[in-house]
């Protein structure tokens, strides 16, 4: 009996020395996390929500690869659990209580199956999209942890030991405190940094139903524009990057590492830990496509991006901004945040832009339009249709705003379409024709935040100056920069999308399509409705309203994959092996649909440009006038 | 090595904004370039832009695509801004002084500069698409566009102006951090001012010229007629279809094609013929 008398506290006390040990590992990270630059955190709402933003929020990600989610939440539940119930042993009566001891076995035994899951994922071969390196060693130092814990606790709990406990709470006690050890630079990092980046969250609107995803806007009297080195990022955004748990969900969804451009966002995030940190494990992951090694200095005040620094400029030119990562982050990461604000610093501070994007981005910045065209050819598509003009009709029910795609011969049938939809149901609507400017969103993706803040001024400048009530395009790029990212600018808009806006009419009973339902079509969710504005249901509605046999992609809604035109990655051209378009095009034909229906003028150019294309690709625009006048 | 850019208020051809002309723009890449290659990128001997006019913000664009700092000669609207210039250049000495081949938007009378190597006493080299260092020590090795690709090559010692082409490589991109910190110094020339040329101007709405039809067939079927006045019987039709030729034929028809337009020199070598 007086043999074990002590180790009842031994075992306690070895779960608190983790907790320590943990602790001062945090502490050595955090003196990290110190060098990036102020952010506001609402500190106390933060940890408050907590524990609901990690069941809701992280959960629902996490539950779309279901033995993930499983083997996560019986090896961190097991985890927590058994840790606090030892923990909370140090008190003599628990410590004196058998069956409490074997409640810790039981906790420790659903550890011990969890690392059994954990281990399970990475031998004998290794998924993937995972990481090795130092995640390798994880499911051994789980179940050390797990089965010694498991066997002390038993053994504590008949009460017998002996010569075995000093075993097994070693076993425990080399598996436990390798845990801890692991909290600063190996796998068990995201558990500390994943929980508090959930509480300090640069983008707190995410958890509460809000798509927020506008780019913050960049103050442009600041002493350095955009991020130039890891100091440059606001600590939480470095925070956040050591959440990362090199899971590789956001690599298997990204449109440029499909296509071997040379990007690869989890390798991204990655570089940005190791960028802060020289003394951090090597990579262990997929390469950037191409297979450049990192190379250049690290540390909180080496320069990242470069030919000859850690990340190349292909890589950052490469993003189409599609947010497919962020998406389908476990760790809530914003992945395009970091991209733009390091095309910040390459576009205000070095006129870096790649060779081919200086010419759109001149032009846009000089004329208000990014291909240098005349800001009232703008409605040359309407030849022949009547187009009122805002500024001879002062007000409307309805300001459509036209947007690029004006410009495009091809587009231009779609809008054509559009504006004839729109005067069969006696829509009040103008145009403003030669006083709309671009919204700038190719210049704020491309980081050039001045020419996009002036267009943003000029057009709400504009705008003012008319009295409407709502704002209805086509395009989601324009769609998301008034509605999202003007009201930093002191335009408030009502913005609806054509899709929604035609929805409703046909609810409305003014338009009354007839059927088509020879036609098979599938839908391509734009990136800039479906995942930043969370519209995915209105195109759909319309499509099933005119009857169409409609069918799904593999990926579609908030997990489509990007046509390839977001970002400025058209005007970019960062080669790669294959093209996005494409990419997308031979998943559309995968479902054996004739037509591949969009809403967006971008997805319309990338989707059509694909050659040997065997299905159409018509605007739902498009198909909704057909029905009407198959219905007349 | 010191290089300067003469940079004139322009406006863009389409929006009619105030801007730097193109041809400027592409003639700073041209003196970045220049400076990068006889290092003297940094600090008080790099290149920079010289303007003469009333004000100096319309050409502030400058410091934003590659100049860090800017002169302005500060001279009333409507003077002649050759006296002030060249007095300026003179005292400055620059060894390269670059410019537009014409302004943008201005007068656009193009004369500007060869005023100026005429007052300096200088050899203008027109229509530069690059200067590099040349070979030997102390000369410049500048590549001038004779249009449709070709180009010559000039080797010139001592000092010079030149003209940019438009063939030249595209205008580096706008860095608004770099703007913000690039310096513009106001002087104030000493030259007596002159009220410059009153150029000619009449505007008229624009309109596409009609297309002179030469030797329109009187008769002719539709379509041929039509060919022939749209000017499609012109230049484009008068070349030689060849339908799935031998290789070595369609090289030849190539080649000499590319010497009836000049790329390529006249074959004089040629042993049998
Ligand atoms: S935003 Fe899209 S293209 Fe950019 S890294 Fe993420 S997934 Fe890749
Ligand atoms: S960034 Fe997010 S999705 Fe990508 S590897 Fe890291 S945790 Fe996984």
């Amino acid at each position: 009996m007086h043999s074990f008398m002590p180790l009842t506290t031994v075992f306690p006390g070895l779960v608190w020395a983790m907790a320590a040990l943990a602790l001062v590992q945090t502490a050595r990270r955090a003196a990290l996390w110190r060098v990036g630059s102020a952010a506001p955190v609402a500190w106390l709402h933060g940890l408050a929500r907590l524990p609901r933003r990690y069941l809701v929020d992280v959960h629902h990600v996490v539950a779309r690869d279901p033995y993930a989610s499983r083997m996560h939440a019986v090896v961190a539940g097991g985890l927590l659990a058994a840790s606090l119930l030892t923990a909370l042993a140090i008190l003599p009566p628990l410590a004196q209580s058998r069956a409490y001891w074997l409640l810790v076995a039981l906790a420790f035994a659903v550890t011990a199956v969890g690392s059994v899951l954990v281990g399970a994922r990475r031998y004998p071969a290794k998924q993937k999209r995972l990481s090795a390196g130092r995640f390798q060693i994880l499911p051994f130092l789980l179940l050390a942890y797990a089965v010694g814990g498991t066997l002390t606790a038993l053994l504590l709990a008949v009460g017998t030991g002996g010569i075995a406990l000093p075993f097994t709470l070693a076993l425990a006690a080399a598996g436990g405190l390798g845990l801890a050890f692991e909290v600063r630079q190996g796998p068990m990092r995201h558990a500390v940094a994943g929980a508090l980046h959930l509480a300090a969250h640069p983008r707190p609107g995410r958890f509460e139903g809000r798509p927020d995803t506008a780019l913050q806007p960049l103050d442009l009297e600041a002493p350095r524009l955009g991020a130039e080195m890891p100091a440059d990022f606001t600590w939480n955004r470095l925070l956040s990057y050591d959440a990362c748990v090199s899971c590789g969900r956001c690599e298997i969804a990204c449109p440029a590492f499909a296509a071997g451009q040379p990007l690869n966002p989890k390798r991204l995030i990655q570089d940005l830990v190791a960028g802060l940190n020289p003394a951090e494990p090597p990579y262990a992951g997929n390469p950037y496509p191409g297979g450049r090694e990192a190379e250049g200095e690290r540390g909180p005040l080496a320069r990242l991006i470069g030919p000859d620094a850690r990340i190349h400029p292909d890589t950052l030119w490469s993003c189409t901004t599609c947010r497919a990562c962020v998406e389908e982050c476990p760790m809530m990461i914003e992945h395009v945040d970091a991209v733009v604000s390091l095309r910040r610093y390459q576009t205000l501070e070095r006129g870096a832009l790649p060779e081919k994007a200086i010419g759109p981005v001149t032009e846009l910045r000089q004329s208000g339009d990014a291909g240098g065209r005349p800001l009232p050819a703008r409605t040359d598509f309407a030849a022949g249709l009547d187009l009122p003009l805002m500024a001879d009709r002062g007000q409307a029910d309805v300001l459509l705003w036209l947007g690029e795609g004006a410009y495009d011969l091809r587009y231009g049938r779609t809008l054509r379409a559009l504006v004839r939809l729109l005067r069969q149901a006696n829509v009040d609507f103008a145009v403003l024709g030669p006083e709309e400017r671009d919204t700038g969103d190719l210049a704020r993706r491309l980081g050039d935040e001045a020419t996009f803040q002036a267009l943003a001024r000029e057009n709400v400048a504009t705008l003012a100056k008319y009295r409407f009530a709502r704002i209805v395009t086509a395009d989601p790029h324009a769609l998301h920069a008034l509605r999202n990212e003007y009201p930093a600018f002191g335009g408030p808009y009502t913005v609806v999308h054509h899709t929604a806006f035609l929805l409703e009419l046909i609810r409305a009973g003014r338009l009354t399509p007839g059927r088509l339902p020879d036609l098979s079509v599938t839908y391509h969710d734009p990136c800039y409705l479906a995942r930043y504005n969370g519209e995915t249901e209105a195109p759909r509605a319309v499509l099933d309203a005119i009857g169409l046999a409609r069918v799904e992609m593999a990926r579609s809604g908030k997990r489509a994959m990007c046509c390839g035109g977001g970002g400025g990655a058209p005007v970019s051209d960062i080669p790669g092996e294959r093209r996005i378009p494409d990419l997308r095009m031979a998943q559309a034909a995968e479902t054996g649909a004739g037509v591949v229906a969009v809403a967006c003028p971008s997805c319309t150019a990338m989707l059509e440009g694909v050659t040997d294309r065997k299905a159409e690709v018509r605007d739902i625009a498009e198909l909704l006038l057909q029905a009407v006048e198959a219905g007349r | 090595m010191k290089i300067a850019v003469l940079l004139s208020a322009g406006r863009h051809p389409v929006s009619g904004a105030a801007v730097l002309p193109r041809l400027e723009a592409q003639a700073i890449r041209i003196a970045v370039r220049l400076g990068e290659a006889f290092g003297v990128l940094d600090g008080g001997s790099a290149p920079f832009g010289l303007h003469a006019g009333p004000d100096a913000a319309t050409v502030a664009d400058a410091l934003g695509q590659g100049l860090a700092r800017i002169e302005h000669l500060v001279l009333p609207e409507g003077v002649d801004p050759v006296p002030a210039l060249a007095e300026h250049l003179a005292a400055t000495a620059p060894d390269v002084i670059l410019a537009g081949r014409r302004g943008q938007g201005g007068g656009e009378s193009g004369i500007v500069p060869y005023a100026l190597a005429a007052a300096l006493d200088r050899p203008l080299i027109a229509d530069v698409v690059s200067v590099a260092p040349g070979d030997e020590a102390g000369t410049l090795r500048l590549d001038q566009s004779l249009g449709r690709g070709a180009l010559r090559r000039v080797v010139v010692r001592g000092p010079v102006v030149a003209t940019v082409h438009p063939d030249a490589p595209a205008s580096l991109a706008y860095a608004f951090g770099r703007a913000r910190r690039g310096t513009i110094v106001s002087l104030e020339p000493t030259a007596e001012p002159v009220a410059g040329p009153a150029i000619p101007v009449e505007e008229r709405p624009y309109r596409r010229r009609p297309k002179i039809v030469k030797g329109a067939p009187a008769g002719g079927s539709a379509a041929e007629r039509l060919k022939a006045a749209t000017g499609e019987s012109g230049a484009a039709a008068s070349g030689r279809l060849l339908v799935d030729p031998a290789p070595e034929e369609a090289a030849r028809e190539i080649l000499a094609y590319l010497r009836r337009v000049g790329v390529v020199a006249p074959d004089s070598t040629r042993p049998n013929s």
